[in-house]
């Protein structure tokens, strides 16, 4: 899933000074499961920013709503309905919801409550790790299922690198060895002739150096 | 009424513990009379499964939400090809067709038998548009 924090509180009530009634927007799609932008986290918010400590003037006037993503054009536009006199909407949805929501209401401010940070997933309870960098090119087949562009600190296709010190990286001890894993699991599924296949180097391009990447399926018509 | 999706066992307490921990607030609960109800709601949930990670008892039977089933959403009367009785559409579909095709879709025909039918059309009305011209010898 997509991770994302909320962003400082003196941050977010600097960037809603100004306006007089927000909508403050949960997503109920990652940001949900995450604890970082649902509903719960929209109402939090909303409660917070009610307080005149973060205002020098009066506060604006806060609506919550939620919607189930806000990463979908179509679904915005049928479903969203702005509260009379919105000048401004705060977003709890992650960089592609807030776009994808200003692009949709445009020309209304949209501002982002959170900072997008990884995707990832939990490893236990509470603790979202990342997993993935989206670089569109997935060698996950050939490394026991264990990313090394998202987890070595060096990107090394070729591990491990010397640093490598008793399964832990050099660059953060309390890190694991993304390699030495790789090497422990490929033993352990008797793939180890693995680690001995050379990876060239890779086209950059599919990790976005072309960017905004795009993926078009199809047989998906508009209606 | 249709089986809930979000179930639990008999070791429920109802404590709200997976109320109070579910992060889409799709757990609610009633206290009326002597009687508290324990609510789900599934538009909201993310299936995410914090309720039955947090519940102290090992009450919630979180299986059921990822049950593969299908739910019968509307039934509607069918209409089936008048040569080889395949489905065709529903009674429903032509209503909603525009008058100047609406005529195409009697007698529901499939498409094999449709393509049939209207060549034999064309060729009747060739046929007879060739049967009254002026000077034809046929």
């Amino acid at each position: 899933m997509i991770v994302g924090d909320l962003k400082p509180m003196d941050e977010i009530a600097a960037s809603i000074a100004g306006f007089e009634k927000l909508l403050v927007l949960g997503c109920g799609g990652c940001v949900t499961v995450c604890r970082a932008g649902g509903d719960a986290e929209a109402h939090d918010l909303a409660r917070e920013l009610a307080h005149p400590r973060h205002h020098a003037g009066r506060p604006p006037e806060l609506v919550v709503q939620t919607i189930e993503r806000q990463c979908e054009h179509d679904l915005l536009e049928k479903y969203l309905e702005l509260p009379e006199g919105t000048d401004a909407i705060l977003s709890l949805a992650c960089g592609a919801g807030v776009q994808i929501v200003a692009d949709v209401f445009e020309p209304l401010p949209v501002i982002p409550a959170l900072s997008t940070t990884f995707i990832g997933g939990a490893d236990e309870p509470g603790v979202w790790r990342e997993k993935c960098q989206g670089c569109g090119d997935c060698l996950l087949a050939t490394t026991a299922g264990i990313c090394p562009i998202a987890l070595c600190a060096k990107r090394l296709l070729n591990g491990p690198c010397g640093g490598s010190q008793d399964g832990r990286c050099e660059v953060n001890p309390d890190t694991p060895c993304a390699w030495a894993r790789i090497h422990d699991r490929l033993e352990a599924q008797g793939r180890l002739e693995l680690m001995d296949e050379f990876r060239p180097p890779r086209d950059w391009r599919k990790a976005g150096a072309r960017v905004p990447r795009e993926r078009r399926r199809t047989g998906i018509e508009l209606r | 009424m249709m089986e809930s999706f979000f179930q639990v066992n008999e070791r429920c307490t109802g404590c709200l513990a997976c109320v109070q921990n579910c992060p889409a607030r799709a757990l609610d609960y009633r206290d009326e009379g002597d009687t508290r109800t324990l609510l789900h709601n599934m538009a909201r949930c993310a299936r995410c499964a914090t309720c039955w990670r947090v519940c102290p008892e090992d009450a919630i039977e979180f299986q059921h939400l990822l049950v593969n089933r299908w739910d019968e959403v509307v039934r509607l009367p069918l209409l089936r090809c008048a040569v080889c009785g395949d489905p065709v559409h529903t009674a429903r579909l032509p209503e909603a067709l525009d008058e100047s095709v609406r005529e195409l879709t009697e007698p529901p025909l499939c498409d094999r038998h449709r393509a049939r039918h209207h060549g034999r059309t064309q060729a009747l009305a060739l046929a007879g548009a060739t049967k009254t011209r002026p000077g034809s010898t046929s």
